[in-house]
């Protein structure tokens, strides 16, 4: 067992921020959600703190632990603490916080929503599938289907969780910044539609004031996402769209 | 119920928050302290040479302040400054154009590397002779 | 005049399709939720949006509801699914035997099973164990627990309905020998508050006992923990089931880019704090290499465990408990203005809505029908707006 304290940072409307320790004791395998379960379990159900699924599928137990972001579900204890200090937990930065842990994500989904991003997507054609590992000793193998089923489909990469908006330091002073995952979900959007005209508007929004020109390449999108979903790549190649449509306009 | 915000100059330090991150976000903040550096410079620039106004007087007595080991220092963090801003933008256009987001990494490795060694090149030069 | 209030207790599967079904219905709507949507048993959720098979031989009732709701389901979040299929597969001559009464299980359920060739099942699942002996398709799917209970509430919110998240419900008021309403802590000022309410529905899932107690009632929920592992691959396209009973481990469910092995089966006392007992997770992890020998070379990505409200009737261990839902009207424990619906599955969670809102309008002499089987959900992303 590890015996570890935990020091969260606590708000509530009206009073100051602050950081409340709490000593709990999990298993070495325990992931850090457990241990912030644990702390609410058996200290304080005022404690607010996003979660669900308990493995990195609703995207809602992203917050800093130890400062950067992470899935709260899929962090195990031994790799963020140190045996010695405290494991100190915020709340996603560049977020309104509501309360303890708990962020608004109103506008982060009203951009999502923008997007046009489906959440379910055609799947590889092969197998193993992995986030971002290459496949350990296991052979990638092609796949066919059944015969009454015309393609497979899966949920897109995208868990929707906020970790790159908080980890993108331009979001943190333009707060219309679409921010890496707004953005990543357009090029998404983009490849999933056939009508030019859907592109057109989708490239519209990508290429205006706060899209894709916002970008200032420090790249922690990508350090900082739990689903390989590589929004700073996504952003390069709309840039590069856009900037080849607008040479084709010009040479017309 | 008003969610809590930090303010705006409390979140302007985020662009230096470089605590457990990775070379990329050195690169941004490095890019934005040569920035402003070199924004700093230019009108300091311009001040210097309104001093040609003042007549042949006031521009000798500046250019022997300039030959003092204190300028020449700040001369060659200029320099670095310049050189770092530059070469980094060189790798930031690269990866706008969507080549080398993969390796941007290594590629702000090589801007560095190249940094040092014309640093210590010119350093040699405006102390040495 | 004011339309009746009903107070929903519990964001979970149930309660968000309740709320759903009840706005649809023209009422006032107010859920009570005290963590995030889904925090409970809901989220941690193999995922599977069952076929029925799983239940055919062993639990007909259960199967028939689930085949009818899954296609339910396909047709109001056809975008919130993975539509790959299912397959359940013969590993030993027990297996075997046990095709005959499955198919005709499946049959007897109206559940769609045709038995494939195992060399075509090899095919399509290429890290398969090749041992296999036969390999039967059904129509399972797999859904996202959490966009799952967010469509409802956010079609439940476009109809009026409120859903206070972050707010426990601490007590119930009562008047004489009916519930009037609840009171609940808002854990995001601290404050308490009185909420009157014509009717109050306690979805609380396996927390279903200790809302009922705060009436001096009982609920014969047993909360029965199981754990699931979770790998860092997704190793199958299709669901993939062990041909036999259900049991331990026999269920590999992929969704996105992972797999999920499940699952295990013990009594609870308190559902708020489970530990997740290592050999559980051990004897999932061999009891998975079985299907899927490559599980043995393959990092884990996440393990969870929570409570089902399972029913119990009599004696019994959890998983010869029926799975199907039961809806009490605590009228028959002389409490008025008050019912729980408990026990079932995230599938079958629109039918139990649809089930408990015909009691409470007909508890409250409404004659509005249930129009959840047609209706489909808006966008899950409108509930954060």
């Amino acid at each position: 067992m590890l015996d570890v304290t935990l020091e969260i940072f606590r708000y509530k409307p009206g009073e100051e921020p602050h950081y409340d320790t709490f000593a709990v004791q999990v298993a070495e395998t325990a992931y850090v959600i457990d241990a912030l379960d644990e702390a609410w379990a058996l200290y304080d159900h005022s404690l607010t703190f996003r979660h669900a699924c308990h493995h990195s599928s609703c995207g809602s137990c992203a917050l800093r632990i130890n400062g950067i972001e992470k899935l709260a579900c899929i962090t195990r204890m031994t790799d963020v603490w140190d045996g010695v200090h405290p494991i100190r937990l915020d709340p996603l930065r560049n977020f309104p916080i509501v309360s303890d842990l708990v962020v608004d994500v109103s506008g982060f989904f009203q951009r999502m929503s923008a997007s046009h991003m489906q959440i379910t997507r055609d799947a590889e054609p092969i197998l193993p599938v992995s986030v971002d590992k290459p496949a350990l000793g296991v052979q990638a193998e092609a796949i066919s289907l059944p015969e009454n089923l015309t393609r497979f489909n899966r949920f897109e990469n995208c868990i929707e969780c906020g970790i790159c908006m908080s980890a993108c330091p331009t979001m943190a002073t333009d707060e219309k910044f679409f921010g890496p995952a707004g953005l990543a979900a357009i090029y998404r959007a983009c490849q999933q539609t056939d009508d030019p005209t859907e592109t057109a508007h989708l490239l519209a929004l990508a290429d205006g004031e706060h899209g894709v020109w916002r970008c200032h390449s420090a790249f922690e999108c990508i350090e900082a996402c739990p689903q390989a979903v590589d929004p700073a790549g996504k952003i390069m190649a709309l840039r590069q769209e856009l900037i080849a449509r607008r040479f084709k306009k010009s040479g017309r | 119920m008003e969610p809590f915000k930090h303010p705006g100059f409390y979140r302007v330090g985020r662009w230096f928050d470089l605590r457990r991150r990775k070379a990329g976000m050195w690169a941004y903040a490095l890019n934005r302290i040569t920035g402003i550096g070199l924004v700093v410079y230019l009108y300091l620039h311009l001040v210097v040479l309104s001093l040609l106004l003042g007549g042949p007087g006031s521009w000798n007595a500046f250019v022997s302040l300039a030959r003092s080991p204190l300028v020449l220092v700040l001369d060659v963090i200029l320099f670095a400054g310049a050189l770092i801003h530059g070469l980094n933008g060189v790798r930031v256009a690269l990866t706008s154009f969507s080549r080398g987001v993969r390796v941007q990494k290594g590629f702000f490795s090589v801007v560095m590397v190249v940094t040092v060694v014309t640093l210590a090149f010119v350093a040699l030069k405006v102390f040495g002779g | 005049m004011s339309l009746p209030h009903i107070i929903v207790i519990g964001a979970g599967s149930t309660g968000s399709a309740t709320a759903h079904d009840l706005a649809l219905r023209g009422l006032r709507v107010t859920v009570i939720e005290r963590g995030e949507v889904a925090s409970g048993t809901t989220g941690r959720n193999h995922c599977l949006l069952h076929s029925g098979a799983r239940y055919c031989v062993t639990d007909q009732e259960s199967a028939k509801e689930c085949i009818a709701e899954n296609m339910t389901l396909r047709k109001i979040m056809p975008d919130l699914l993975e539509l790959n299929d299912g397959l359940f597969v013969a590993l030993t001559e027990a297996d075997l035997a046990f095709k005959e009464p499955f198919l005709a299980g499946c049959a007897a359920c109206q559940i769609a099973a045709r038995e494939i060739p195992i060399k075509q099942a090899l095919k399509i699942e290429p890290l398969l164990n090749p041992g296999a002996l036969a390999a039967v398709q059904i129509p399972d799917g797999v859904f996202e627990p959490f966009r799952f209970c967010l469509a409802f509430l956010a079609t439940a919110r476009l109809n009026g309905a409120v859903v206070r998240r972050y707010t426990e419900v601490t007590d119930l008021l009562c008047s004489g020998k009916s519930v009037t309403g609840v009171k609940v802590r808002d854990y995001r000022t601290g404050k308490t508050e009185t909420l009157g309410a014509d009717l109050v529905v306690n979805a609380a899932g396996p927390w279903a006992e200790v809302v009922a107690a705060m009436a001096g009632v009982g609920v014969p929920v047993l909360p029965t923990a199981g754990v699931m592992v979770t790998l860092d691959y997704r190793l199958n396209n299709m669901v993939l089931n062990r041909l036999n009973k259900p049991s331990d481990g026999d269920i590999v469910v992929p969704q996105r880019a992972t797999s999920t092995i499940g699952t295990t089966s013990w009594t609870v006392e308190d559902p708020d704090l489970i530990e997740i007992p290592p050999e559980h997770v051990a004897r999932m992890m061999t009891q998975g290499q079985q299907l899927l020998p490559v599980i043995s070379k393959v990092p884990t990505r996440a393990k969870m465990a929570v409570a089902r409200p399972l029913i119990h009737k009599g004696d019994g261990d959890g998983r010869v408990l029926s799975r199907t839902f039961e809806c009490f009207d605590h009228r028959s424990d002389g409490v008025d203005g008050f019912v729980t619906i408990s026990g079932g599955k995230t599938t079958s969670s629109r039918a139990m809505a649809e089930h408990v809102s015909d009691l409470v309008c007909q508890k409250l002499g409404s004659s509005a029908p249930c129009r959840t089987r047609d209706v489909p959900l808006a966008s899950y992303r409108l509930f954060f707006q």
